[in-house]
């Protein structure tokens, strides 16, 4: 869910964009009507006339004219043509202002003395306050222009005026041009030409401007106008249903294959979904990864249902594309109207909020919206306050969780996890809230105090645990592609003066990322001794080939293995795997979870693995109730022992 | 063909800086119709006028001192440094006009915009754009004055001058001398067209109430005094607007709030904001910095605010000020007719509390201007006040960032 400052720059984009299409549809229907105007009439008719009516339309003066040089007198233009009709004949001075005009300057103006524009015995009908639009305008083979005014005292010409204008007099003069010699055959099937590319161009512009050019569905601007005109057809007590569908990792295909494997992925959902639906039913593309559905008719909610069942179905069955076998679902929200929302936007609002609980929970299903999911979007706006608060009010701590080498019998580092306290001294997990401190941006803030709550540990830890330990930080996938954020990070670390003692914890999504992680960020982190940890190993999408291309010093094997591993002979098999994979690589292994005495025995006895970390040794907990904990639950493992090797790990395996 | 580009030299000695300037201008060889020039408070106001008047005669300049410096696209620059932006665009026009603000701020700004207008050749002409430069303190009369003359209709942009330390040394400067309390205004008509965005790197926290008393505010010579809007807001919801300002950013005030002083520094990240146009139901809002808290409890304001007016609680971080400089620069580009392909240039005007706020971290908000402005010349400077146009309407906040960007 986008943070509102990205929504409101997206609208503001949005609404820009519309606001253009609009603008060049204007133009161009502006300019095709004035030069056909000019093409088709008679040479004895009036060809102002319609010209006017176009300029009426769009500028809305009060009045204009068209003036153009004197032969026999340069410093002086004639009305040729104007409305009202009484200002046509009347002779105007060429000043500085009408010269500009003549070479080619189209300008608005905001006040008229000093201007010199006002015609001979005519002052009265260009007053000192009344906005004015001039262009330049050839009319036949003389120089000539166009003045447009508004009532005195009235609402003045932008500068939007001025761009449109511009436009329009370069055409003007060029189809008054054609009209001047449209003997010549040439000419005319030039201009006529010119007009078909308008008129197709304008076919072109309406249709952006209402579709999605690359599925061809309707666009954000059109379902909203065909919801409208559906709400308006409604029988009284009659419903119609809005379904928001959105492709669950859709930016993966995009991200792991290319923009072309996404966009005909696209396309085929499109398709898809489009033989799933009722003839009156109305699927548009909103954005990326985003469909609108409109039901109408809406009977009941089985009904509704039976549809967005099929279209989960069929959309969770594989996908061929360019040769690939790709397989995608649909997270989907319903709102019904007018039970969720009275008009389109309350309606796609209402069921992007299913959505978001549809696609939390699990992906690939539906949800209707109800009660229950506007609480939890209001719970979850409340979550987002509290989360920015809390990093403002420095309420993130950090617990440590030892790594124990069972072959040596010491702790060789910890992960460090963060900790929120929230504002009932309620110590949360980062289950409750990691995903939606990264929605919001928050992780760097919150990496930044790990890393400075783990600095300032070594203190209380080291005394006990020796020196030489190390502390693991864990690192999202994006952070390890953020340029910036990595640079400063590694800065920070080297600042602590001792970034040989520090870890980075990256998952298997930022290793199958080539750039920048691991063409740039991962020499740097070597460059400066920072250790390398692959995190939660065997659950993502890495796979062994990918880890050849990478050096880390370390391979955490997820917990989802080590769980009642003494029991699993599949689980042994894939652990075994790891293993020479580890070692073939030269990185250590940590075996993540190990809770129970048949665990530690499996590990122990029937694989290589050193290092281990899980509740069997000891919770995450705060650093000095780790060191209490410690003293108390292991006595013997202390750093003392470590100076003692001999004695000591004989001493330990047996305890072990 | 509109070609623009950026010198800046530091040092002690104005002297010796404007020889540097010199010898850069002209090796670039340009003939300028138009240009900025911004420098520090420590400047010697005569050498400069001297120099200007001996090197840039035919030239329009605008401009003023700004707080700690300035930036370019070659780098940060600190707080002794003379920058220029030059505009050579035989096509284009280009006046400046400069005035006291004196009694009736108005009454001045419209007059200004009016020679400004006949400077550029351009006599009851509406401009491309209007850019301005001003004695912090006052800026709403002169939008008010400006938009006699031209409404809405073209954008007006610009900032306030401001010097290190909030003590009145800041000047105005134009081909016509400097000013401490004045008001400078160019007119321009570039050939290329221009590009702008006016945007704030904050957001509302959820905390909001109704502005329900401001402080009499004597305007002008003749003492107007108006009660319904003003720089001194006592009441919010109410209760004192300074308590309930401190209840909304979570006590940061406490110290403050008996004794009364100066906060600016305290609330650069916390400021207030004002809901001043929705598109499509979402607000747009435009920052109000607090100055101080009062002795009755009132909080004063670097923007006037009217009572009945809904006050939001907003907040920021350094990072969005970072990247938010990048982005304005990049709308800006993207605004131009011709697309940022035909960018040649552009001007950046960011808040100096921002500025004070992103600390250490202000040389990436020069490299994410230049990145986005695709390393073309550019010059920022850092004020106390901003003006730009906010869905079509001209607008002064605060602890904004507005962009300009030159069409070639």
């Amino acid at each position: 869910m986008p943070d509102t400052e990205e929504l409101r720059e997206s609208l503001l984009e949005m609404s820009h964009e519309a606001e253009s299409l609009r603008g060049e549809n204007t133009q161009l229907r502006l300019l095709l009507d004035s030069l056909q105007a000019l093409l088709t009439c008679d040479p004895g008719d009036d060809p102002f006339a319609a010209i006017f009516a176009s300029l009426r339309s769009v500028f809305r003066y009060s009045e204009i004219l068209v003036l153009t040089e004197d032969e026999n007198c340069p410093e002086h233009l004639t009305v040729i043509a104007a409305e009202p009709a009484g200002l046509a004949a009347t002779i105007w001075e060429t000043g500085d202002l009408l010269r500009k005009v003549l070479a080619g300057r189209v300008t608005a103006s905001v006040y008229n003395e000093g201007a010199e524009t006002a015609p001979e015995g005519e002052e009265a009908r260009l007053g000192a306050s009344q906005p004015a639009l001039y262009l330049p305008m050839r009319v036949g083979d003389r120089r000539g222009l166009l003045v447009l005014l508004r009532p005195a005292g009235g609402e003045g010409f932008d500068r939007g005026h001025v761009a449109l204008a511009r436009r329009f007099s370069l055409l003007a003069s060029a189809a008054f041009a054609a009209r001047h010699a449209r003997e010549q055959e040439k000419e005319s099937a030039d201009l006529r030409q010119l007009t078909e590319r308008l008129r197709v161009s304008e076919r072109e512009l309406a249709y952006r401007a209402n579709f999605d050019p690359l599925t061809g569905l309707p666009n954000r601007t059109l379902i909203e106008e065909k919801v409208g005109e559906a709400i308006d057809r409604l029988q009284p007590g009659g419903r119609l249903a809005l379904a928001f569908i959105d492709l669950d990792k859709f930016k993966q295909v995009n991200d792991f294959y290319n923009h072309s494997v996404g966009d005909a992925l696209l396309v085929a959902v499109a398709a898809r979904i489009q033989q799933n639906i009722r003839g009156t039913d109305v699927l548009a593309r909103i954005s990326g990864d985003e469909f609108v559905l409109l039901l109408t008719p809406y009977e009941n909610l089985g009904q509704a249902q039976s549809v967005i069942d099929r279209i989960i179905d069929h959309l969770k069955k594989p996908f061929y594309i360019e040769g690939l076998e790709l397989f995608t679902s649909a997270s989907t929200g319903v709102s019904i109207h007018p039970d969720h929302g009275q008009d389109y936007e309350a309606l796609r609002r209402t069921a992007d909020l299913a959505m978001y609980r549809a696609k939390s929970h699990t992906k690939g299903s539906a949800v209707y919206f109800d009660q229950s999911v506007g609480d939890a979007s209001a719970a979850r706006m409340g979550l987002e306050q509290k989360l920015r608060a809390a990093l403002r009010d420095g309420r993130f701590r950090c617990a440590f969780q030892p790594k124990f080498d069972i072959r040596r019998g010491r702790v060789l580092g910890f992960e460090a996890l963060v900790r929120w306290i929230d504002e009932d001294d309620q110590v949360r997990a980062p289950g409750d809230f990691i995903d939606v401190a990264a929605e919001l941006g928050l992780l760097n803030g919150i990496t930044r105090i790990v890393l400075a709550a783990s600095n300032e540990a070594f203190a209380i830890l080291d005394p006990l645990f020796g020196p030489d330990t190390r502390i693991s930080i864990n690192i999202g996938a994006k952070q390890a592609s953020d340029r910036r954020f990595m640079a400063e990070l590694i800065e920070e670390i080297v600042a602590t003066g001792q970034a040989s003692r520090f870890m980075l914890e990256i998952t298997e999504e930022t290793v199958v990322e080539p750039d920048p992680f691991q063409t740039e960020i991962l020499p740097e982190l070597r460059r400066r001794g920072i250790g390398i940890s692959i995190d939660d190993f065997g659950t993502g999408y890495s796979s062994f080939s990918v880890l050849t291309d990478i050096t880390a010093d370390e391979l955490k094997v997820d917990r989802a293995f080590i769980t009642a591993i003494d029991q699993r002979p599949r689980s042994q098999g894939i652990l075994k795997a790891m293993e020479s994979l580890a070692r073939a690589l030269g990185m250590a292994i940590v075996a993540e979870g190990a809770e129970t005495e048949a665990e530690m025995a499996y590990l122990r006895e029937h694989s290589s693995i050193g290092l281990v970390q899980g509740y069997y040794f000891a919770k995450p907990m705060m650093a000095a109730d780790l060191v209490a904990y410690w003293r108390q639950r292991w006595p013997d493992l202390t750093g003392e022992q470590w100076g003692l090797p001999a004695r000591g790990r004989v001493a330990l395996r047996t305890a072990l | 063909m509109v070609v623009v580009r950026s010198f800046v030299a530091a040092g002690a000695a104005t002297a010796d800086v404007l020889a540097d300037l010199d010898r850069n201008l002209t090796e670039a060889g340009l003939s300028p119709h138009f240009a900025y020039l911004f420098y520090g408070q420590v400047h010697d106001d005569r050498t400069l006028e001297d120099w200007l008047s001996r090197r840039l005669p035919d030239t329009a300049v605008i401009g003023g001192t700004t707080c700690g410096g300035m930036m370019s696209d070659q780098q940060l620059w600190g707080a002794d440094s003379i920058g220029l932006l030059v505009i050579e665009d035989e096509a284009g026009d280009y006046g400046v006009a400069a005035r006291e603000l004196g009694a009736d701020a108005a009454a001045s700004a419209e007059q200004a915009l009016r020679d400004a207008l006949e400077a550029a050749g351009c006599p009851g002409e509406l401009p491309e754009l209007i850019w301005i430069y001003q004695a912090p303190g006052r800026e709403e009369e002169v939008i008010e004055g400006l938009r006699r003359v031209v409404g809405d209709n073209c954008p007006i942009i610009g900032g306030s001058a401001a010097d290190e330390a909030i003590a009145g040394q800041w000047r105005e400067i134009s081909s016509a001398g400097t000013m401490s309390d004045g008001l400078v205004v160019a007119a321009l008509f570039p050939s290329g067209g221009v590009g702008y965005a006016f945007q704030g790197g904050y957001e509302p926290t959820g905390a909001s109430g109704i502005v329900t008393r401001v402080g009499f505010q004597p305007s002008g010579g003749e003492g107007v005094v108006t009660s319904s809007r003003g720089r001194q807001i006592l009441t919010i919801d109410n209760e004192p607007a300074a308590e309930v300002y401190n209840r909304w950013i979570g006590g940061l005030l406490d110290g403050k709030l008996a004794a009364g002083g100066n906060i600016l520094a305290d609330t650069t990240m916390t400021p207030l904001g004002i809901d001043t146009a929705q598109t499509n139901g979402v607000p747009h809002y435009l920052l109000v910095h607090p100055e101080t808290v009062t002795a009755g409890g009132g909080l004063t304001t670097f923007a006037t605010v009217e009572e009945g007016t809904r006050l939001f609680s907003m907040r920021g971080d350094r990072q969005r000020l970072v990247d938010r400089a990048g982005r304005v620069a990049a709308r800006a580009s993207a605004n131009l007719a011709g697309g940022q392909a035909s960018l040649a240039g552009g001007l950046m005007v960011y808040c100096a509390g921002c500025k004070m706020a992103v600390g250490e971290e202000m040389p990436e908000v020069a490299a994410e201007v230049s990145r986005n402005f695709d390393g073309r010349p550019f010059l920022g400077c850092f004020t106390f006040g901003e003006q730009g146009n906010v869905l079509d309407r001209n607008l002064h906040g605060n602890l904004m960032i507005s962009a300009l960007a030159f069409g070639a």
